[in-house]
């Protein structure tokens, strides 16, 4: 029989995430959304208690869990702030391809210092010419001996400002296409890396987003992941792994927005009752409730068949993209409750419609993961 | 130094509370039941006492039934308890506060004890009833509303300070004695991950409970409080204009004074 219960070690886990997110993180959720701010001592203490390298294996100094269990933590984050956990969990995506395609030494030689102290690593795929095309990447990495010369400029990069370890995607050969993208580790105090300004977004403000910039950076070959032109593959086992935590962290998203407009709506009255007791507003609760168990279901369901060792990309990349299309939805009609409050930013749900919004676009946009998933399933027919 | 700490399992703040049928108990049928309020302050504290005095061990010990004694007992291991002892309670909403001591005190009869912790009041009931009572049984002092207990190496004494509504006293007291904290006045940690994940591979020593005199008290009956109606809003520009109408909504409308 399935099961759908979990364990008491799940719950404990689950637990001590909902805590951190409601203590730490949401009390500042609005002034880091406004300011905008990158509050290093929430992420700070989100590494001390190690909620920062989820994935990572403990032999590495991370805390090793399945993605299952990554997905509880990521969704009772997301319900704090969304922005926030994206930074939380970004090194999950910049560390995945280490342990995806590095060596037995490249593993112990960049993750056990890494995670032995407060850091951050940002993964670079995107580039300004093109995110969801990545096999059409710029940035070059010429070979001159016992070293690359990379060159070129990510975008769109999480806590690039902050980070001192950098997993990049380069070619080698712009003719061969994605059979001529290698991947890299860079440190930060490599000559002729650099990153730019904080971008303004729209939501996630309280994370960090820049370019940056490769202008002759020198990587010895020992730093190059796997072989010349399994970075595209590299990129994409990465992206199967971490995209189900998306479905998460939109479905933690989508919860707040549901706690929120429910609460409201016992509590606002309109022609003499809650508003809650009109039938228009209930049929909107009705609706946001099971958008939001189904994200989870879908989310828990993927995360599941990846942690038996499946590829699960169908799954993770149905998770990923109807959670986040929930979240979207359900945020909008949260907002909506709320009437004009909801419009206003001195309440909580017009952030949660910005922070769901990018889940429909980062990890691979929604476009690309119904390409994926039209493809697998046609795949199934044929 | 050997720290005992005594933890309740209590249900979660956020808990509807329900009365069972029978009018006499608490429903606890799906109630989660945590770690929380006095209990964690006084755990807090016996870590604290751990890291100041080289050599501490911090035992947790808790009287109930599965599953969440056992549960509350690996909080406590995650938090940093070295030991556990769990000794097992009947099902239902708990033992009275009395009963309860009175099992615990047989218990701590082979546990090394240079103090014993405890929540100044339980997290549920707020009886305040089970350090008195586990002290008057050990046959030591007790003290509670303690806040900032220290270890006085050089008297070899326990100091403490005690909030009083004129302020605060300070204490020195002898050892062992029984003491029961304040709560929320030294920020619990948090668990981090990895100790949790140990947590729920650490052994507990089980063991059934003795059988005592009691029950030392039994509920006749429990109701939730009425709904509260009629909040009303008062409409003011000025604090003195706010104080002017309630005071002659207190006085003539609620006749509270003349
Ligand atoms: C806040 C934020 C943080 C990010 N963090 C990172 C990071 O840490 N590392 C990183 O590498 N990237 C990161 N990204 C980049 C993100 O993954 C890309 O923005 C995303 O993959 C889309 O790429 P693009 O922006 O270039 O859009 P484009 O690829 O230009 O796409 C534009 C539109 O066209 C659609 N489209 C494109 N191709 C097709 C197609 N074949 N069929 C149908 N529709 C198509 C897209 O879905 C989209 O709607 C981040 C982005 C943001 C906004």
């Amino acid at each position: 029989m399935p099961d759908f219960a979990l364990s008491p070690e799940q719950e404990s886990l689950r637990d001590m995430a909902r805590k951190f997110a409601r203590t730490e993180m949401a009390p500042h959720a609005a002034e880091c959304d406004r300011t905008p701010r990158f509050p290093e001592e929430i992420y700070r203490k989100a590494y001390d208690l190690g909620l920062m390298n989820l994935n990572v294996p403990t032999e590495y100094g991370g805390t090793g869990l399945g993605l299952f269990d990554q997905c509880l933590l990521v969704e009772e984050l997301a319900y704090g702030c969304g922005g926030m956990t994206t930074s939380v969990i970004a090194n999950c995506l910049a560390l995945e391809p280490i342990l995806l395609g590095g060596s037995e030494t490249q593993k112990q030689r960049f993750l056990t210092p890494f995670c032995s102290a407060y850091n951050f690593a940002s993964f670079c795929l995107t580039e300004p010419s093109g995110g969801s095309d990545a096999g059409a990447l710029k940035t070059r990495a010429r070979r001159s001996g016992e070293e690359y010369v990379l060159d070129g400029e990510k975008c769109f990069i999480t806590n690039a400002p902050h980070a001192s370890l950098f997993t990049v995607f380069a070619t080698v050969d712009p003719a061969l296409r994605t059979r001529g993208i290698t991947a890299f580790v860079v440190p930060r105090s490599a000559a002729g890396l650099s990153t730019g300004k904080d971008e303004e977004k729209m939501g996630h403000r309280a994370s960090s987003t820049s370019t940056v910039r490769f202008e002759g950076v020198r990587v010895p070959v020992a730093d190059r992941l796997g072989e010349e032109g399994e970075g595209f593959s590299l990129a994409m086992r990465t992206l199967d792994q971490t995209r189900t935590p998306i479905g998460a962290l939109a479905t933690g998203i989508a919860q707040a927005a549901l706690d929120h407009a429910a609460g409201y709506a016992l509590k606002r009255q309109s022609f003499g009752k809650p508003i809650g007791e009109h039938q228009a507003i209930q049929i909107k609760l009705a609706n946001m409730a099971q958008a939001v168990r189904a994200a989870r279901l879908l989310t828990w369901y993927a995360a599941w068949t990846i942690d038996r060792g499946a590829k699960g990309t169908l799954e993770s990349s149905i998770a990923k993209c109807f959670a986040s299309d929930a979240a979207l939805h359900v945020a909008d009609e949260a907002i909506q409750t709320f009437g004009g409050y909801g419009y206003m930013k001195e309440y909580p749900v017009e952030k949660l419609l910005r922070d769901a919004k990018l889940t429909q676009i980062y990890e691979g946009a929604n476009e690309i993961q119904r390409t994926v998933i039209a493809r697998e399933l046609l795949r199934q027919y044929a | 130094m050997e720290i005992v700490v005594c933890l309740k399992p209590v249900p979660e703040a956020e808990t509807r509370l329900r009365v069972a049928s029978n009018g006499t108990t608490l429903d606890v049928e799906g109630v989660k039941f945590v770690l929380a309020g006095y209990d964690e302050s006084a755990l807090e504290q016996a870590l604290l006492l751990k890291e100041a005095v080289p050599g501490s061990k911090v035992h947790a010990v808790s009287f109930g039934p599965a599953p969440r004694t056992e549960e509350v007992l690996r909080s406590a291991i995650a938090l940093g308890a070295d030991l556990a002892t769990w000794i097992e309670g009947p099902s239902g909403p708990g033992a009275d506060p009395v009963t309860a001591a009175r099992v615990v005190a047989a218990a701590l009869a082979d546990v090394p004890h240079d103090l014993v912790l405890c929540g100044k009041q339980a997290g549920d009931d707020e009886a305040g009833l089970f350090p008195g009572a586990l002290a008057e049984t050990l046959g030591l002092p007790d003290f509670d509303s303690v806040v900032d207990l220290r270890w006085d190496a050089g008297a070899g004494r326990f100091t403490f300070l005690r909030a009083t509504d004129a302020g605060g006293e300070r204490w020195q007291v002898p050892v062992p004695c029984v003491i029961g904290l304040q709560q929320a006045w030294n920020d619990p940690r948090t668990a981090k991950l990895p100790n949790i994940l140990k947590s729920r591979k650490a052994p507990i020593a089980k063991r059934a409970a003795a059988e005592v005199p009691g029950p030392a008290s039994v509920p006749v009956g429990f109701a939730l409080p009425p709904p509260r109606t009629g909040a009303r809003l008062i409409d003011y520009k000025t604090p003195d204009e706010a104080a002017q109408k309630l005071v002659r909504i207190l006085r003539e409308e609620a006749k509270v004074f003349p």
